[in-house]
């Protein structure tokens, strides 16, 4: 009863590119000692997305069979679940905490910035696939709200425009530019920020 | 065999060279709070400088000050133990140094002891500890959570070990007698819950442990487990020996990976001591204690929900009857309570139910954790005797509101309650009270509000909160919950009328024939609005004003002098919504505002937020 599952699934690295049938029976491995009615479906759940970054629709049916159920019921059951993933993370997801603490310091104005900084909605994916922005629950750490984690590394408090330049830090270096400096119609060179490059947070 | 009388005695070996050290000795507090801001980085450079600096560094849970972590408690022979806060990794050096020259630094914090040192103060001095009674807590950044030895040389597994000698009928009088209520926030009395597993005969039979600490805002349980995991395991074989279970099941939260590592260290450490298993401590009971760790959903924090999950399937709460006594986990009869329920068990045991009920008040007795989190000066964990105004642990704990501020209101117990006003804020900590004022004290989250905070934000994110998380089952309440959001939002847009506040009355109403509490208690908040703040509400709606100016719908962001700060709002926008016309005038596009702030952050003299319909 001790094999102690890893608790780094939120975390974990995103999925290896296996084919059906390496995910069937690499599930079928990951869960072949849990029982069916013995409080361990969740164990195997968490095991499956350690090892993927998320639950993959062919270990569905492998979940049926050995806890004795349907896919429908083990499909519902990992629905049902926040933490649990039916698709594999973006490259970069940043979390954003929706506590309370948060909440009264401007998570919701982050949040906003975010969303146009990193060009996705909440709990999706930018166009591009390369960021995520990820709703987490309030664990505690409100000292740092308003707060941001990313890749583990929890950042605040934040204002929205730490969270803006956090967001910049995270997209690549602009191609080179073409010759041909751009004028905004009154003379002026455009002073648009460069993005800075980076993939380290800024935790405080 | 082992009896408790040589696990002691070896236990209180391995603690003496920690109570009594050869040479200085450097506790460092590593739990969630300390660990994101740097404590694992102290911790390090402790270890690394250890080797040579003729002292020793050792790992310790929490005492609940997270304003100040990472803190550090040094230990030398012969003096009272001083501890140090923000003890971030630049301060290791400084530290080390001090400990060598047997001297104290400037971030010294305090003495732990009756006496101070020069300027550092003892600990009881401190307001945020001065008011405390730590029961519960009174190992919690003093031992290592990680080694039973610890937890037993401090009178851990004294409780059962008296409690395997008694009849299980005594132990449940004890229980009663020291008039303990479940601490999750139903405040039912644990004895009798105990009793009703105890008087079912059907067996296997189950303890839960609800450690599903899901409340944002509330973080007293992860504090618990994750700094004295052992009260916890003990309170549940306790609970098992009492009301004749076999096994108990200890749900912890996804979200909370220490408490997950710490609490299944402190169960696998007591099958090594004989303390959970086969025969334990030679009594012939037979109890098994498993750790299941969710994975993100707030009404398995419900204990029907909880059931659910733990049966392989989606966690929605059951209907009632039958209850968990008769037909709880797998159907079989069950006992569920919260985390701080289990953990106060072991306490009355070992000293007994007059001791126990020796604080709080004539009604509700002992003590109670609350954490603080919010518009307050000192984020942290408390732990005070029920029945303390509220006020005190805002104000004097919690050193008040910064910045200046006014307290508008206090949300405790979570989304399915509501808020206190700041008038009425002197109420002591007793879940009546709370409950004449149409809210819950609820399980221990204390948030602050300052006049900043909108009431009606608050409304939109915990009715938004509830739609999330409602399993599906009840109409009332996953659509219920999904037209309040809808209602509010509204409101907070500026197209607020008056049949919504008749709606959200009517809401409030159905949500009453929801099966489970969270559909039941998911307009709680919208209820307190009414009942505290309905002008507020009404300026929303009447007039289409934020007095707080937060609700986005209702306000705008202007430029209102021409500065050179101006460039650097225009660089930070995300949306290049700051655009400078042809007389080099800026301003701001409003078709592409997103409303974030950043603009007014860096250029706080040139931009200003203004009512959108200003009347």
């Amino acid at each position: 009863m001790f094999s102690q599952a890893s608790h780094n699934s939120r975390t974990s690295v995103r999925g290896t590119s296996v084919g059906d049938v390496g995910v069937a029976s690499r599930t079928a491995e990951l869960i072949s000692d849990l029982k069916a009615d013995a409080a361990e479906m969740l164990k195997g759940l968490h095991r499956i997305q350690h090892e993927f970054g998320y639950i993959p629709g062919e270990a569905v049916a492998v979940l049926a069979d050995r806890f004795k159920t349907s896919p429908a019921i083990v499909f519902g059951t990992v629905d049902f679940y926040s933490e649990l993933r039916t698709t594999p993370p973006a490259e970069k997801v940043v979390e954003w905490c929706s506590g309370p603490a948060c909440l009264f310091k401007n998570s919701s104005g982050i949040r906003r910035a975010l969303q146009a900084q990193l060009g996705c909605e909440m709990n999706a994916a930018s166009a591009d696939g390369q960021f995520e922005l990820r709703l987490v629950q309030c664990d505690g750490t409100c000292k740092l709200a308003p707060q941001l984690r990313y890749r583990g590394a929890y950042m605040g408090p934040m204002t929205a425009a730490s969270a803006i330049e956090f967001a910049r830090s995270l997209k690549p270096a602009p191609e080179p530019p073409i010759e041909e400096p751009e004028s905004d119609g009154d003379g002026e060179v455009s002073t648009e920020a460069a993005p800075t490059t980076g993939e380290e947070p800024q935790s405080e | 065999m082992t009896t408790y009388a040589e696990l002691r005695a070896s236990a209180g070996e391995s603690w003496r060279v920690i109570a009594d050290p050869q040479r200085p000795l450097i506790k460092v507090g590593i739990a969630t709070c300390s660990s994101v801001v740097g404590a694992n980085e102290t911790l390090a450079a402790l270890n690394g400088a250890a080797a040579d600096g003729n002292f020793d560094v050792m790992t310790v849970g929490c005492i609940g000050a997270c304003y100040a972590e990472p803190t550090v408690e040094v230990h030398v022979r012969g003096q009272s133990p001083v501890l140090y806060g923000n003890v971030t990794v630049d301060r290791v050096s400084p530290l080390i140094d001090a400990v060598q020259q047997g001297t104290v630094t400037d971030f010294a914090i305090a003495v732990v002891g009756s006496e101070g040192r020069g300027d550092v103060p003892p600990l009881a001095r401190l307001p945020f500890f001065a008011k405390q009674t730590r029961r519960l807590m009174a190992q919690c950044g003093e031992t290592d959570p990680e080694n039973i030895d610890h937890y037993i040389a401090n009178g851990g597994y004294e409780g059962l070990d008296k409690a395997l000698r008694m009849d299980k009928e005594a132990i449940i009088k004890e229980l009663l007698d020291s008039g303990l209520w479940g601490r999750g926030g139903a405040a039912f009395p644990t004895g009798r819950k105990w009793d009703f597993l105890r008087t079912s005969d059907r067996h296997p039979k189950y303890i839960v442990c609800n450690a599903d600490e899901g409340d944002p805002g509330a973080f007293v349980n992860r504090n618990l487990m994750e700094s004295d995991p052992g009260l916890i395991v003990e309170g549940c074989i306790i609970a098992g020996f009492a009301s004749d279970a076999d096994r108990a099941y200890i749900y912890i939260r996804d979200e909370y990976p220490i408490p997950v590592d710490r609490v299944q260290k402190a169960v696998e450490q007591a099958y090594e001591r004989g303390l959970a298993g086969r025969d334990i401590l030679g009594s012939g009971f037979d109890f098994e204690v498993e750790v299941v760790r969710g994975a993100g959903s707030y009404v398995c924090g419900d204990e029907t929900g909880l059931l659910s999950s733990l049966e392989d399937r989606r966690g929605m709460p059951k209907i009632k009857p039958p209850f968990p006594a008769q037909a709880g986990a797998f159907a079989q009869p069950s006992n569920i309570n919260n985390v701080e329920s289990y953990a106060n068990a072991p306490m009355i045991l070992r000293n007994g139910a007059a001791w126990w009920a020796s604080v709080g008040t004539e009604r509700n007795r002992g003590t109670k954790m609350f954490s603080l989190s919010g518009k307050i000066e000192r984020v942290g964990i408390v732990e005070v005797p029920l029945g303390t105004p509220t006020r005190e642990v805002i104000e004097i704990l919690g050193g008040g509101i910064p910045d200046g501020k006014q307290l508008k209101a206090i949300q405790s117990g979570g989304p399915l309650s509501g808020v206190i006003p700041a008038s009425e804020v002197d109420i002591p900590l007793e879940p009546e009270y709370y409950r004449e004022r149409g809210t819950l004290m609820g399980g221990g989250g204390l948030v602050v509000m300052d006049e900043d905070d909108c009431v009606v934000d608050l409304c939109i994110y915990f009715e938004w909160f509830a739609e999330d998380e409602s399993c599906g089952r009840c109409t009332t309440c996953f659509a219920g919950t999904r037209r309040a959001v809808e209602i509010l939002k509204r409101i907070a847009s500026g197209r607020g009328r008056e049949a919504d506040l008749e709606l959200l009355k009517l809401l409030g109403t159905v949500a009453q024939n929801a099966n489970c509490f969270h559909g039941q208690g998911a307009p709680t908040v919208v209820n307190s609005m009414f009942r505290w703040f309905e002008d507020e509400l009404l300026e929303h709606v009447q007039r289409k004003r934020c007095p707080a100016r937060r609700c986005a719908g209702l306000i705008r962001y202007e430029v209102v002098h021409q500065t050179d700060t101006l460039q650097a709002a225009e660089a930070i926008c995300p949306t290049t919504a700051i655009v400078k016309d042809d007389a080099g005038q800026y301003r701001i596009d409003q078709q592409k505002c997103v409303k974030c702030d950043a603009c007014r952050e860096v250029s706080p003299y040139a931009i200003t937020i203004v009512d959108e319909y200003a009347s």
